[in-house]
């Protein structure tokens, strides 16, 4: 009789991989080789423009990486674009995920509405701020002209500031509703009895969101963080259509995404680019790990002041 | 006393006007953007460019519609979009619906890691992926093909795909299943007669994601195609040149990738909603 079962349970564990063998199949395929492919090729003198031939460097591409002044001046672009959108947009996704959990007539709707940005396609996203704030028929012009802001027409994708302000405010827009979504869940999962016993004992609405709201959601809000964070590292679509894939003005938008896609297929440098790329991983994972940190302390902190 | 509740009841009114107008304001930035380029679409281009926009019903006209409609160079991505989408769908359905019923249902060694990588997966940058695609591809002549976006679109969507389907199994009773063997079902049997039509719903919220997500791809799609097999949000992007761009009709371009992800998404809201909020609120 055991024996019996002990077959079934062999069984059962064949007929479960094979039902995992295709996808798994294909993950290591076009996932998992590729990327073994990536750090290969990282490590050789590997450009398309000079010939065919490639050779092995060793860490030269790395070097070069750490050194490259157009590296600097993406990693700062990136920098202030994704302090921006990750802190900020965050920020501003719990304080409307909060003016949203109270009650009001039209709240589903709200919600469903709220998906509009978030199916919009990237690229149709870029199309539309470029609508916006063309120089010549860009509607902010025309509204901003009527304020009596400005005096004449701004050509704001000319200047490479106002340009990633654009991009800032584009990505913010788009990605805003989803992490407003996934806050608003967050808050729903709050027990209703934390906020009533806060209010008892006299707490202003100030001390409720630090002390109740705040510690109560700080999973979702580390999902939030790292999400938005690997999302602000990777943007592309928006800055190729709204920059025409130049990442300009004067590469005033060149992000170290958008840069490691010029290198590699603009210039052709496929080594150089696939240890851009490399390191970018290696920043996508540098940055979970510090949220998670971030968040970990703040853990034990709170276990070791509730003991 | 009575005025302290009346002070309060004012309070509450006005908490309660400034909280309702702030919603609205918040809910016209979401959404007036889109609506100006749907405007952008059907007005022509001369209406909108005086002082004052002249918006009047009158104006409005389908024109650029009706000529991206008939011009070949837009059809043919439209119809590379249709089939890429729909083909990376049921692969990633077929594919994805085995596995995570196996990581549900299945005690395996393995189980936990495997889906865990599911997760960690989709946290590697395009980037870094795209250059070794790109040569794989080329190297098997699948470069500017269909069958090139479709197994990589595939691939980059199942990871997503396998863990929202584990949540949707891992909610259907267990005993179900127990009963229709004893009722003489095979393991094969009791996974699409029993669990695939208890997790209907939520497998085709799964397959409307899996569609979105291939159909908005710009930048695969970017880097694998050139000519045959361009796709269209390629073709919609390449509507604004670096100069001298045709406003009406990339606006138009715009508006018609954005609508059948617009109409998936508000068909299935609810489900993706919950598939999108869910893995972090419960994690």
């Amino acid at each position: 009789m055991a024996g019996l079962a002990e077959l079934g349970r062999k069984r059962e564990t064949r007929f479960g991989l094979l039902l995992i063998t295709p996808a798994v199949l294909i993950i290591v395929m076009l996932l998992g080789y590729p990327m073994g492919y990536a750090i290969f090729m990282s490590f050789q003198q590997w450009n398309d423009k000079l010939g065919a031939d490639h050779r092995a460097i060793g860490l030269a591409n790395y070097e070069q990486l750490v050194s490259d002044p157009a590296v600097h001046e993406a990693m700062g672009l990136t920098a202030y674009f994704s302090v921006i959108t990750v802190v900020g947009g965050v920020a501003l996704a719990i304080s409307i995920a909060i003016l949203l959990n109270r009650t009001f007539r039209g709240r589903t709707i709200v919600r469903v509405l709220l998906l509009v940005p978030w199916a919009v396609p990237p690229v149709v996203n870029g199309i539309m701020w470029k609508l916006i704030f063309d120089g010549s028929v860009g509607i902010a012009n025309t509204i901003l002209k009527s304020l009596g802001i400005i005096s004449a027409s701004v050509q704001w994708l000319s200047d490479p500031a106002a340009t990633m302000n654009i991009l800032v405010f584009a990505e913010t827009w788009k990605l805003l509703p989803f992490l407003c979504l996934l806050m608003l869940a967050a808050l729903q999962g709050v027990p209703r009895s934390l906020y009533r016993a806060a209010a008892i004992d006299g707490a202003d609405a100030w001390n409720t969101f630090w002390r109740i709201t705040l510690p109560n959601i700080r999973g979702p809000l580390m999902f939030a963080l790292i999400v938005q964070s690997m999302w602000s590292l990777k943007v592309f679509d928006t800055i190729y259509v709204l920059t025409g894939g130049s990442g300009g003005p004067a590469g005033g938008t060149t992000t170290i995404n958008f840069l490691a896609y010029l290198t590699n297929f603009s210039n052709l440098d496929r080594g150089y680019g696939s240890a851009m790329a490399v390191g970018i991983m290696i920043l996508v994972l540098v940055i979970a790990v510090f949220w998670i940190l971030v968040f970990g302390g703040f853990n034990r902190k709170r276990r070791a002041a509730d003991a | 006393m009575r005025e302290s509740w009346l002070s309060r009841n004012l309070r509450h009114h006005l908490t309660a006007w400034t909280c309702g107008a702030l919603v609205i304001v918040v809910m016209v930035i979401f959404l007036a953007p889109f609506v100006w380029m749907i405007a952008y679409s059907v007005y022509p281009s001369t209406a909108l460019q005086a002082g004052v926009p002249d918006l009047s019903l009158t104006n409005i006209t389908l024109d650029s519609y009706g000529q991206l409609f008939s011009d070949p160079m837009f059809l043919g991505p439209i119809v590379n979009s249709v089939i890429v989408g729909l083909s990376t769908t049921v692969m990633c359905m077929a594919a994805g619906a085995a596995c995570a019923y196996a990581i549900a249902r299945f005690r395996f060694r393995g189980r936990q890691p495997l889906l865990l990588s599911m997760m960690t997966v989709q946290a590697i940058p395009v980037i870094v992926l795209a250059v070794p695609l790109f040569i794989l591809l080329r190297s098997v002549g699948l470069y500017d093909q269909l069958l090139g976006l479709i197994v990589t679109y595939t691939a980059f969507i199942l990871p997503l795909v396998i863990w929202m389907l584990v949540s949707f199994f891992e909610e259907i009773p267990p005993s179900l299943e127990r009963a229709a063997r004893i009722d003489g079902c095979n393991r094969l049997q009791i996974m699409y007669k029993i669990a695939f039509p208890l997790a209907a719903p939520g497998m085709a919220a799964t397959a409307i994601l899996a569609f979105i997500t291939s159909w908005s791809d710009f930048f695969l799609a970017k880097v694998l195609t050139s000519n045959t097999a361009v796709t269209l949000p390629v073709k919609t992007a390449a509507f604004q040149g670096l100069f001298a761009m045709d406003y009406t009709s990339a606006a138009t371009a715009g508006v018609i990738t954005a609508i059948p992800v617009l109409v998936l998404t508000l068909v299935a809201q609810k489900w993706i909603i919950r598939g999108l909020t869910e893995g972090a609120v419960k994690g």
